[in-house]
């Protein structure tokens, strides 16, 4: 049978793409097209929604392809296809659990290109996804609909944050997380804030607040979804921020390559793409940094928090949580207790029932109890904790680590308040730093140091140092009462006093030298009064005011540089008057001048920047050796910062030895594999063998049979003197024209 | 050397017999392929080796379930020949109602093969007038979907499904939900006469859009079929009803007796959704002449009077729809 000639245009199977693309180019044109697919799409649609589970795979097929058809050009017929969201959104609703997979996902996708073609706006597509998300059983449907949600949410708050939306979205998640406490439901909502959190789209009050109540809800894995977040949220944040400024391209090895290789339309576009993403990253780089705040700090009401979330999940006896969840949950309310320095009286007495060595993972216990230590317990609370720690761990008879991890334990608990300890006990565990054991001599040294600094007098005298003895007769190490607070000031500020006295003197110097010069030049020309150099970082007190009344007065400039040589004289006097008065002295002395700075003017940009600068090259100072190791240390970490089990556990391992298999498994790690000895040439031959590579010209020759060989190495003895000069003045030849192919001729 | 001698040795141990052991089985050869396998389940390609068409029950729907799913165009139309032919035996063999055959076979309504869909419409010809008459709804959907469908050919043999349709359960079909309203509005747009396409464009100027004629190539023998089924159509719709002769039980068995029809209060719509005004049943005359007086009656009356005038077949059929008008209307 000979075949009908089909036209193009009648092909039943492929044209409803052709009419999309014809429909894309002409709508006016193609209305009347459009009418009748949608006729039969509403059509199809009824056959669909009067049995949805009973209807034919052919007429599911006919329908997807409808509705693909109408989703991209709905956008074109906003009076006909006006609908069309609904019916999408009707069938999602009503048949999401019936519906065929691939139909399914149409649906789905249709819905976001309406709300990329403005057809819907996000708030009605979000809140017709997101109750499905939370209901339907389906893995794959779940994971389109999230990453959906979330792609969605990123481009909406692309150019500008969309407040009403975030708010909608966050108040939908929040009332998810509240509603019902019980349900594993709130986990998308947990999982849903944190991945905005961690793209900085999210940055506000708000979500913490959700996953605030996801931590005190009653089904595990939405509880540690929730405390993970606080424990890890902000540290993705900043990885992530990391990795998208990591990629840097080498704009001019690109360039370069453009003018050797062939031009291809390929090359052309890549560097059109390298310089783009470079101009993007150059944006991003002069934008202003955000200024995001990490989760902890905002938390509402951190103290109720912290209490609640103690006696829901901790207290509570009858909480059958896993001791992992239960020691994230811990970690959680022992960091909120130590930032935000919160009063939680049972919390202490709580832990002595885990503070034995037999404990599991007891170092994070300890680490825990650190860290909800801060100056505002009261020491008499903690001191029970400690007298355990030392009871149960600390002893001749128990293991090195074991030892060691207490005594590092009480270190870190005594770092943040020293007034827990009581003499005996210290002078007892002081001792320890003759044990054989090298961890745990350095752990009694590192406890020993750090009470030389902040309370000395608890120490034997021959323990205390020099430093720390001085000190205590003199005066300077003073012992801080419970409560007392350090004197607010502003750090770094007597540094930029110093700079700007140094300066000021400095230009009166400049200008004295300047006015003796005016002064001889005064006949014969006029001194314009205006000088631009004259201008200060900030203006502070009298003396620069004078400077102005210099400028503006042409006549008088001889009483001016009178006065301020006077004054100079007076500043070259008072370092002599401190030299002769006592140590106390010129330290009140500091204290009236830093006041006077700080009081009496107001500080520019300017100040600031530079109080920076000197703060940090006083930092490079102090870590180039000028200062004690604990110093350091407290400099690089501050106090506020977590503490993990590692840093109670680690230090013991600092002065150990390995063993040789310890090493070299350390050195194995990470390499292939060899069975037998062999040198790396051999395994690298072996290795391209396997993979069925070919070998080079040089390892040819040399397995080369020697018999073979063997004639022409002969021949070449025999050659005459003729010959010889003959053969390499041609490889001379060759080697200059480019070898026998005439390569680069 | 080394290199040398191994490989002597190594052409001599591909020339080396293998011994034979007494006792011992023969060793494999080199290239020996083991081909046994394990499995879980076995496969039986032929589920019977008896000759097939012993039970005519399972031959009818091996047949029914061959004209939807099977890939060649003549193996669906031959499956569709033989369901013809038992349906038209005497008496007629159907094991699974026609119901059953049509919920199976409608979606076959939009075929690409010619051959298939005249099969077809032979086939629904051989069906129990009686028996389609509850299925109406379902067909008259796919029937709409034909109806608009690209292929001009589809749209045509979908028309004779309709005619048939109209033939057999003429009353049902413009009563039930959707079949007035939604039927003439895919009557109005596969005719180009629909008003809603023109303002949906904002057409408001003297200029009418182009029309583009996209698989639609509205030959003269095409149009005055699709004018001449809508005659038919409209015909049946204002068809006035015959008085229904006096019973004097009625009243007691509208009480006391369980219908004879299913679905007795399709009209109240109970467990639905909400219907709009396409989807609406319009169950009598004056309520169809009503809502065709306000929706189509000046499009058709346009569209018809622009047709009159081309003249010829085209002429013709449009001045059968005149007549059917003023009959129906007047």
């Amino acid at each position: 049978m000979v075949k009908r000639k089909v036209a193009a245009l009648e092909k039943v199977e492929a044209d409803l793409v052709n009419l999309q693309y014809k429909i894309r180019r002409d709508p006016r044109s193609y209305a009347q097209e459009f009418h009748d697919q949608w006729l039969a799409y509403d059509a199809q649609r009824q056959i669909f929604v009067s049995s949805p589970s009973t209807v034919s795979s052919e007429d599911t097929k006919k329908f997807h392809d409808l509705v693909d058809l109408v989703a991209h050009v709905a956008d074109l017929y906003p009076e006909l296809a006006a609908p069309y969201p609904d019916h999408l959104k009707e069938l999602l609703n009503q048949h999401h659990a019936t519906l065929d997979k691939e139909l399914r996902e149409k649906v789905v996708g249709s819905l976001v290109l309406l709300r990329r073609k403005d057809v819907i706006d996000s708030a009605s597509l979000l809140t017709t996804l997101f109750p499905i998300l939370i209901a339907t059983p389906s893995k794959t449907l779940r994971s389109l609909l999230y990453t959906k949600i979330i792609s969605d949410l990123r481009e909406s708050n692309s150019k500008t944050t969309n407040h009403r939306l975030n708010r909608t979205i966050q108040t939908v998640l929040h009332n998810l997380v509240t509603s019902d406490r019980t349900s594993t439901k709130g986990m998308w909502a947990t999982r849903i804030t944190r991945e905005l959190w961690r793209r900085q789209i999210w940055t506000d009050a708000k979500p913490c607040d959700v996953m605030k109540e996801a931590c005190l809800s009653d089904n595990e894995k939405v509880v540690i979804g929730g405390v993970r977040f606080f424990l890890g949220g902000d540290k993705e944040r900043e990885e992530l921020e990391d990795e998208s400024s990591d990629e840097d391209i080498d704009i001019k090895k690109v360039k370069h390559q453009g003018t050797i290789n062939k031009k291809t339309k390929k090359r052309q576009k890549a560097y059109e793409r390298a310089v783009d993403k470079i101009k993007k990253h150059d944006r991003k780089k002069n934008a202003p940094h955000p200024l995001n705040f990490s989760a902890l700090h905002l938390i509402h009401d951190p103290q109720g928090f912290a209490e609640k979330l103690f006696q829901k999940h901790l207290q509570n006896t009858k909480n059958k949580f896993s001791l992992d969840n239960k020691l994230l949950i811990l970690q959680l309310v022992t960091r909120l207790v130590g930032l935000h320095k919160l009063t939680i009286i049972s919390l202490y007495s709580w832990f002595v029932r885990y503070l034995t060595p037999k404990q599991l993972s007891v170092t994070s216990f300890l680490a825990s109890l650190a860290q909800a230590t801060h100056d505002l317990v009261p020491p008499d609370v903690i001191e029970p904790l400690v007298v355990k720690i030392a009871n149960e761990f600390v002893s001749e008879a128990s293991a090195a680590e074991v030892c060691s991890a207490g005594i590092n334990a009480i270190r870190e608990v005594a770092l943040r308040q020293p007034l827990c300890m009581t003499e005996t006990l210290l002078q007892d565990l002081v001792l320890y730093q003759r044990s054989k054991d090298k961890g745990v001599v350095m752990a009694a040294k590192g406890l020993q140091s750090l009470y030389r600094e902040v309370y000395p007098e608890l120490l034997q005298k021959k323990y205390r140092g020099k430093q720390a003895t001085i000190g205590l007769r003199s005066g300077a190490v003073k012992q801080r009462q419970f409560g007392e607070a350090e004197q607010g000031g502003i750090e770094g500020i007597e540094l930029l006093e110093q700079y700007k006295e140094e300066q000021k003197k400095k230009k009166q110097e400049e200008q004295a030298l300047e006015n003796g010069d005016a002064e001889r030049k005064e006949d014969d020309e006029e001194d314009d009064g205006f000088n631009s150099d004259e201008w200060e970082v900030a203006s502070t007190d009298s003396e620069s005011s004078s400077g102005w009344i210099d400028v503006s007065s042409d006549s008088d400039d001889d009483e001016p540089a009178k006065k301020k040589r006077r004054k100079e004289d007076d500043a070259d006097e008072a370092p002599e008057l401190v030299d002769t008065s006592t140590e106390a002295g010129a330290a009140e002395a500091e204290l009236n001048r830093i006041s006077k700075l700080a009081t009496t003017s107001i500080l520019t940009p300017a100040d600031l920047a530079k109080l920076e600068e000197l703060r940090r090259e006083a930092k490079i100072d102090k870590a180039l050796g000028r200062t004690s190791k604990r110093k350091k240390e407290l400099i690089d970490k501050h106090i506020e910062d977590g503490l993990t089990a590692d840093d109670i556990e680690l230090p013991a391992q600092l002065g150990k030895k390995t063993t040789k298999e310890e090493r070299v498994a350390l050195a194995r790690e990470g390499k292939p594999g060899r069975e037998e000895h062999k040198s790396t040439q051999a395994i690298r031959r072996a290795k391209k063998d396997a993979e069925g590579k070919s070998t080079t010209n040089k390892e040819k020759a040399r397995k080369k049979n020697f018999m073979m060989t063997i004639g022409k190495a002969r021949a070449k003895n025999k050659r005459s003197l003729v010959e010889t000069s003959k053969t390499m003045r041609a490889h001379i030849a060759r080697s200059k024209s480019g070898g026998r192919r005439r390569n680069g001729v | 050397m080394g290199s040398s001698n191994k490989k002597k040795k190594e052409k001599k141990k591909d020339f080396q017999k293998a011994k034979l052991k007494v006792g011992k089985a023969k060793a494999k050869a080199a290239n020996f392929t083991d081909t046994s396998f394990k499995s879980k389940s076995i496969v039986v390609n032929q589920q019977t080796l008896a000759t097939d068409g012993s039970d005519p029950i399972e031959q009818f729907k091996l047949n029914l379930s061959l004209a939807i799913n099977a890939k060649s165009d003549n193996q669906r139309r031959d499956a569709l020949a033989h369901i013809t032919n038992q349906l038209s035996a005497n008496p007629p063999n159907n094991p699974v109602g026609t119901s059953g055959i049509l919920t199976k076979l409608l979606p076959i309504l939009s075929d690409g093969s010619m051959s298939v869909r005249t099969q077809l419409l032979k086939l629904l010809r051989a069906l129990p007038p009686a028996e389609v008459g509850p299925h109406v709804e379902k067909v008259l959907m796919y029937v709409r979907g034909g109806m608009t469908h690209l292929s001009i050919d589809i749209r045509t043999d979908t028309l004779s499904v309709l005619e048939w349709l109209l033939e057999v359960a003429g009353d049902q079909t413009v009563s039930c939900p959707g079949g007035w309203l939604k039927t003439l509005n895919s009557f109005g747009s596969m005719l180009g006469w629909s008003p809603s396409v023109g303002s949906a464009m904002g057409n408001k100027g003297w200029t009418s859009a182009s029309k583009a004629t996209l698989g639609t190539k509205r030959g003269p023998e095409a149009q005055a079929r699709q004018i001449q089924v809508l005659a038919m159509f409209l015909q049946t719709g204002f068809k006035p009803e015959a008085p229904i002769p006096y019973n004097p039980m009625a009243y007691w068995d509208n009480i006391y007796r369980l219908p004879g029809t299913p679905n007795p209060f399709a009209y109240l719509n109970l467990f639905g959704a909400p219907r709009d005004e396409d989807s609406e049943m319009y169950p009598d005359r004056i309520s169809r002449q009503r809502i065709f007086d306000v929706k189509w009656r000046a499009a058709i009356s346009a569209g018809m009077e622009s047709a009159k005038k081309e003249g010829g077949t085209i002429g013709r059929a449009a001045a059968a729809l005149d007549r059917a008008l003023g009959v129906g209307l007047g």
